[in-house]
């Protein structure tokens, strides 16, 4: 039954391709597709058989094991073979029995074209393929590869190498993991570093302490200015001072040392630090390109007064660096007594607050005001730098500079002017009432008020009349009590004339609390 | 022979003051922080104890408040930078100290001071 259904389907399937692939197979004639079985060594589900039909009842079957012969009434019939190539092998002794061959399929005997049937359609699904083509493909390599040079066909083979995404995450993953060992191994050789220079900073502290201690107490300063190379070798051997590092912390003990002691031990250590010639080492920071060395260069010129480098730390008072310049001028003021202003004149960067209080405080330490020259200042195109002039005739007490002031009281800006009027307050310059006058009429608020405070110490009777004007005009409250204040302070006869006809609470107000003591300064 | 216990942080300026006080004939023992002061004080007996103020692990001031605590009959003079600061001043001589040098100091100075406190 099972066999029967197979042969429907064989025979369905065999129509359908032989009405929709006819001709496939290149067989011109039942010959060619012959001569194709010879060439088969297996067809799946084909077989063959031979047939010898009896030429009468008593004939014999042949004698020959190999095809173990079926005798019917008309016929001997051979057992199937499934070798095609073996059909002119077998063929050849029976010709002489008029043999002839039966194709089977699915064990079914059937015609040449049968037969044909079935292997186009073997042949479109690709269960069937020609002797002729089966052999091309080994003699295609076979060709290609006596034609051509060996080359190895890696693509596809790795996968890794095959899929492009795989490859980029495993790519990505070994820069990480590079990336990693780089940085650790770069940290490993850096700390490695520094733990080795701060281990030899630590020796070196230790091979400095003790002759430095001894220097310092055991010689006076004459006989450290006298000392010869031989006597500097014999405290600090040559070795050590051919290395840089060792005279770094030299120079930073040194430095150090002068900071905390005083009297006679901080000359010996100015005299020591040129002894040794550490100069060099700060000439040669001042020439460097790092804003850090030229610092570190700068503070040791401050430190160890190293009059000799002037000129060089004087290019570095315009420097873009803020720290650089503001190092420099404070190293100028420190140098010598006699180094004036003049350096900031045409100095193009503004001068900051801080900057002008670290000068201040220089100046006023060294206590030399005189050799200043602050009036070469005022001319400065600079305005940080004009009015940190004017400060410094304020807080310096530099009266005998007022007449320097009054020459840029109309040149000055609103900032300057500011500065000026404070410093007039300050010093009590009467003579620029009309200065102070002008300024109260000015429409800058801040001006304004600075003049209206100063005119109450420095100011006429015209100033009493600005001030009224001020004080009808202007809502501002802070204003009308500068203004009130500076008119009680000018003339108590106006001041008190004014608030009685102009009885308003305010007036009130402010008038009691100018009048009370404790509140004057609330 | 007087013991003094130096008590501070920078090596080459404790170096000096050891150097300066053992020319005078002084027995010196130099520790570098407040942790190793403090055990100084309790491990040994020293005559004068000379701190700084501002020091690792602990200062100045809490040194003094521990040797007043257990041996307030030790003297104590504070070396230190902060002498500008009034507040610092104060407060170590509330404490009891003897001396306050503020640095920059000259070291034939201090040694005056602690002849001067020794006797």
């Amino acid at each position: 039954m099972k066999r029967k259904l197979l042969l429907f389907i064989f025979f369905l399937a065999t129509l359908s391709l032989s009405f929709g692939q006819e001709g496939l197979l290149p067989f011109r004639d039942s010959a060619a597709l012959i001569q194709e079985l010879k060439l088969q060594e297996e067809i799946p589900s084909f077989s063959y058989k031979f047939f010898i039909p009896k030429v009468s009842k008593n004939s014999k079957i042949p004698g020959d094991s190999t095809f173990l012969w079926v005798e019917t009434d008309t016929a001997f019939i051979s057992k199937a073979f499934k070798n095609g190539t073996l059909i002119d092998s077998l063929y050849e002794p029976l010709k002489g029995d008029s043999a002839s061959i039966l194709f089977f399929v699915y064990e079914e005997k059937t015609n040449i074209n049968g037969l044909r049937s079935y292997l186009e359609t073997m042949y479109a699904t690709g269960d069937f393929v020609l002797a002729e083509d089966k052999e091309q493909p080994e003699n295609d390599i076979l060709l290609v590869a006596s034609s051509n040079n060996y080359q190895p066909l890696d693509a596809y083979k790795n996968r890794l190498l095959g899929d492009f995404k795989l490859l980029a995450v495993t790519l990505i993953i070994l820069f990480f993991i590079f990336s990693a060992a780089s940085m650790i191994i770069f940290m490993l050789i850096f700390k490695t570093q520094r733990n080795q220079r701060e281990e030899n900073i630590k020796n070196y502290e230790q091979e400095i302490i003790g002759p430095l201690t001894n220097l310092l107490f055991e010689k006076d300063l004459e006989e450290i200015s006298q000392m010869s190379n031989e006597e500097i070798s014999d405290i600090f051997p040559k070795s050590l001072f051919k290395k840089r590092l060792f005279k770094q912390v030299l120079i930073e003990r040194i430095i150090g040392l002068n900071k905390k002691m005083k009297g006679e031990f901080k000359d010996k250590l100015k005299t020591l630090y040129k002894r040794l010639g550490l100069v060099e080492l700060t000439k040669a920071n001042l020439k460097d390109s790092r804003w850090d060395k030229i610092s570190a260069g700068l503070v040791q010129v401050n430190e160890m007064d190293l009059g000799e480098l002037i000129n060089e730390v004087k290019s570095f008072t315009n420097s873009k660096n803020f720290y650089v310049r503001s190092l420099a001028g404070a190293t100028l003021l420190n140098l010598s007594e006699k180094v004036d202003l003049s350096f900031l004149k045409d100095q193009d960067y503004p001068l900051s607050d801080w900057q002008q209080m670290n000068y201040l405080r220089i100046i006023k330490f060294v206590g030399s005001s005189k050799f200043l020259n602050i009036p070469i200042l005022l001319k400065s195109k600079n305005q940080s730098v004009r009015e940190f002039a004017i400060k410094l005739v304020r807080m310096l007490g530099r009266v005998d500079l007022i007449a320097e002031l009054h020459m840029i009281n109309e040149a000055s800006t609103d900032d300057e002017k500011i500065e000026l009027i404070n410093t007039y307050d300050a010093l009590g310059a009467h003579m620029e009432v009309e200065f102070i006058n002008n300024c109260m009429l000015s429409t800058n608020p801040d001006l304004k008020k600075i003049a209206v405070k100063a005119a109450g110490n420095l100011g006429n009777s015209y100033s009493e009349v600005i001030l009224m004007d001020i004080l009808v005009q202007t809502i501002d409250f802070r204003l009308r009590r500068a203004c009130l204040t500076s008119l009680s302070k000018l003339n108590t006869e106006t001041f008190e004339k004014f608030v009685s006809t102009q009885p308003l609470p305010e007036n009130q107000a402010l008038k009691a609390q100018i009048q009370d003591p404790l509140l004057s300064n609330v | 022979m007087k013991k003094i216990l130096i008590i501070e942080d920078d090596l080459l300026i404790s170096s000096l003051v050891q150097f300066r006080l053992k020319k005078d004939g002084y027995e010196t023992i130099l520790v570098k922080d407040g942790n190793e002061g403090i055990h100084a004080i309790d491990t040994i007996d020293p005559d004068l104890i000379i701190t700084d103020v501002m020091m690792p692990f602990r200062s100045g001031i809490e040194i003094i408040h521990h040797a007043k605590k257990t041996k307030p009959e030790i003297p104590i003079i504070v070396l230190s930078s902060l002498g500008e600061e009034e507040e610092v001043v104060l407060e170590a001589f509330n404490l009891g100290v003897a001396d306050f040098i503020p640095k920059p100091f000259n070291p034939n100075e201090l040694a005056i001071r602690v002849r001067r406190v020794l006797t």
